[in-house]
């Protein structure tokens, strides 16, 4: 498994080279192929931690993109960024289906500084989409608190379990935290 | 003369090679594996994240020394399935699901029984409802009660459900529902307990036939939002350890017929408590027979870190409530098991999502299994 390899020394590059998680994130995002790192946003920061690279604070564009993991909305997502599978930030890719089923995250806007009720809707139907994947778990709970829970396969009431990616909805301001 | 001579010793030397030559092979010849499996051998789930459809369960001995000696079988399972290995008899029970055309088409969930020995499947039982609970895998979405006579499965629709088994006549017995409460701690004789979304937990004992025989509510005893027990705890002689996610333990007493919840305790001393560290991962915690908790660890926690991977592997005597030993890992981890042997081995999924194997008495790196096809190698079963 020669690309193996290949991707431990793509991590190990990228540590050394940038102390931006930014950064490193997005080259371990590319350099990563198949299921090999699954919990990235984790991994990437022990990875971090233990090259010796301290995390930073996400660059100001990266809030603003829904691409990124860093996305303000994404302050609570395990899965596949729809924008990034062929629907946006809001809308599911073509042939899927999105699940009416939610978890919830409280997310800060940068802008307004209000704390905004997400809702993480999964789009399903297809197998995954394999690109971008971020696990972000602010105010995420175990699943036995199921509406704030991550962990759980939300394609729920949909013709087909299969999770594909998921959006981020915007509910209305949160009185309080979720 | 010496021409014949050689001519004659070169047609011997012709006669010994073909004397030689290997007997035909016997086709269709299919190995089987010894059971009960060795004490190190280890079962990996492949979560196969990125195409759940094409889940498998590989099997490894962690003895040997080369991948190809360490490789002994696998077989499939569909969109992350639930799986349960029995201890008593030599059967692997997988609650998955299927559709006619791959992800799409009719749905069926389904208890495949599959053979420790052949890999092969023995039977299934059809789950009627479309209810399996599809998340990231746990030793408490399917457990093994009463002798392993009973299989309880968790159903998630958003509303929940604990599906009953007969294992041994191998038919579904009944469907008990639970009022917003999620998962399935083996409790008393023939029973469960499930934590609710308030912090209460409801016990449930069953009759020999799966019905509901009692039932008993226990009053909200944590804070879900300041201080969260992870779902996954170390369970030690009928004791459920929880985690919790600021880096205390939970004990809730599972042994009678309802949950008894316990004392809180630090895992961190005050010191450790200032510099963060708190417990992190997904299968975080695990146990050996003499009734050590291991637990993965990691620095500088914070709100939203409690799924990181862990830098070190914490050892406590839960009798005694003390840290016996501190392991350093060589590479962060997020999934660990420990066999269940007088020497036992601590097994740790790490970042680059290989196993490191440990010995867990001495904290020594022994080998690293890698590279042996698996993807997203998310639960750990020890095959003692």
């Amino acid at each position: 498994m020669k690309w193996f390899d290949n991707v431990t020394e793509s991590v190990s590059r990228k540590v050394a080279q940038n102390s931006s998680r930014r950064s490193f994130l997005s080259g371990l995002g590319t350099a990563l192929i198949g299921g090999a790192v699954i919990p990235i946003l984790p991994v990437a920061r022990a990875a971090d931690a233990h090259g010796g690279g301290q995390a930073t604070a996400p660059i100001d564009g990266e809030l603003d993109d829904p691409a990124s993991c860093d996305y303000w909305r994404n302050c609570s997502i395990d899965g596949f960024l729809c924008s990034c599978c062929g629907g946006t930030s809001t809308s599911c890719p073509p042939g899927t289906e999105m699940s009416p089923i939610t978890w919830i995250g409280t997310c800060k806007n940068p802008h307004d500084g209000k704390d905004y009720i997400i809702s993480y809707n999964d789009c399903c139907g297809k197998t995954s989409c394999g690109n971008c994947f971020c696990n972000t778990n602010v105010l995420d709970r175990p699943t036995y608190r199921p509406h704030t829970a991550n962990d759980i396969n939300w394609c729920l009431g949909t013709e087909s379990a299969a999770y594909h990616c998921t959006v981020t909805l915007v509910l209305g301001v949160a009185t309080k935290k979720a | 003369m010496k021409k014949r001579l050689s001519s004659f010793l070169i047609f011997c030397l012709f006669n010994s090679f073909a004397l030689a030559e290997l007997p035909n092979d016997k086709m269709g010849v299919i190995g089987t594996l010894p059971v009960p499996y060795p004490d190190h051998w280890l079962l990996v789930q492949d979560a196969s994240f990125f195409h759940m459809l094409n889940g498998k369960l590989i099997v490894l001995d962690a003895e040997q020394k080369t991948r190809n000696e360490q490789y002994k079988g696998t077989f499939d399972n569909s969109l992350i399935a639930s799986i349960a290995v029995a201890k008593t008899k030599p059967e692997i029970y997988v609650y998955e699901t299927f559709y006619t055309r791959g992800n799409r088409g009719t749905r069926t969930d389904v208890v495949t029984i599959y053979d420790k020995a052949s890999l092969s499947p023995l039977g299934e039982i059809i789950i009627p409802g479309a209810k399996r609970a599809s998340m990231i895998m746990s030793d408490y979405t399917i457990r093994l009660i009463d002798d392993e006579k009973l299989l309880l499965l968790y159903n998630f629709t958003p509303s929940t459900s604990v599906a009953v088994v007969d294992t041994v006549n191998r038919k579904m017995l009944s469907e008990v529902s639970l009022p917003s409460c999620s998962l399935i701690y083996p409790t008393g004789k023939r029973g469960f307990s499930s934590i609710c979304s308030d912090a209460s937990m409801i016990s449930i004992q069953l009759d020999k036939n799966g019905k509901v025989k009692s039932r008993n509510k226990i009053a909200s005893f944590f804070d879900i939002d300041a201080d969260a027990l992870f779902e996954r705890p170390a369970m030690i002689n009928g004791i459920a350890y929880f985690p919790t996610f600021n880096g205390n333990l939970r004990e809730v007493d599972l042994k009678g017929d309802k949950a008894v919840p316990g004392d809180s305790w630090s895992l961190v001393t005050s010191q450790e408590r200032a510099a963060n560290w708190r417990p992190g991962g997904m299968q975080l915690s695990s146990a050996d027979s003499a009734g050590n908790m291991y637990l993965l660890m990691h620095k500088d926690g914070a709100e939203g870190t409690h799924k990181n991977p862990g830098s070190e592997v914490w050892v406590f005597d839960v009798v005694k409530r003390k840290r016996v030993k501190q392991i350093p890992l060589q590479l962060p981890g997020f999934v660990i098991e420990v066999s269940k042997d007088k020497s036992p081995w601590l097994y740790v999924t790490n970042v680059e999502m290989n196993i490191d194997v440990y010995d867990a008495k001495t904290g020594e790196h022994i080998r690293t299994l890698s590279d042996f096809g698996q993807e997203s190698p998310f639960k750990l079963f020890s095959a003692n």
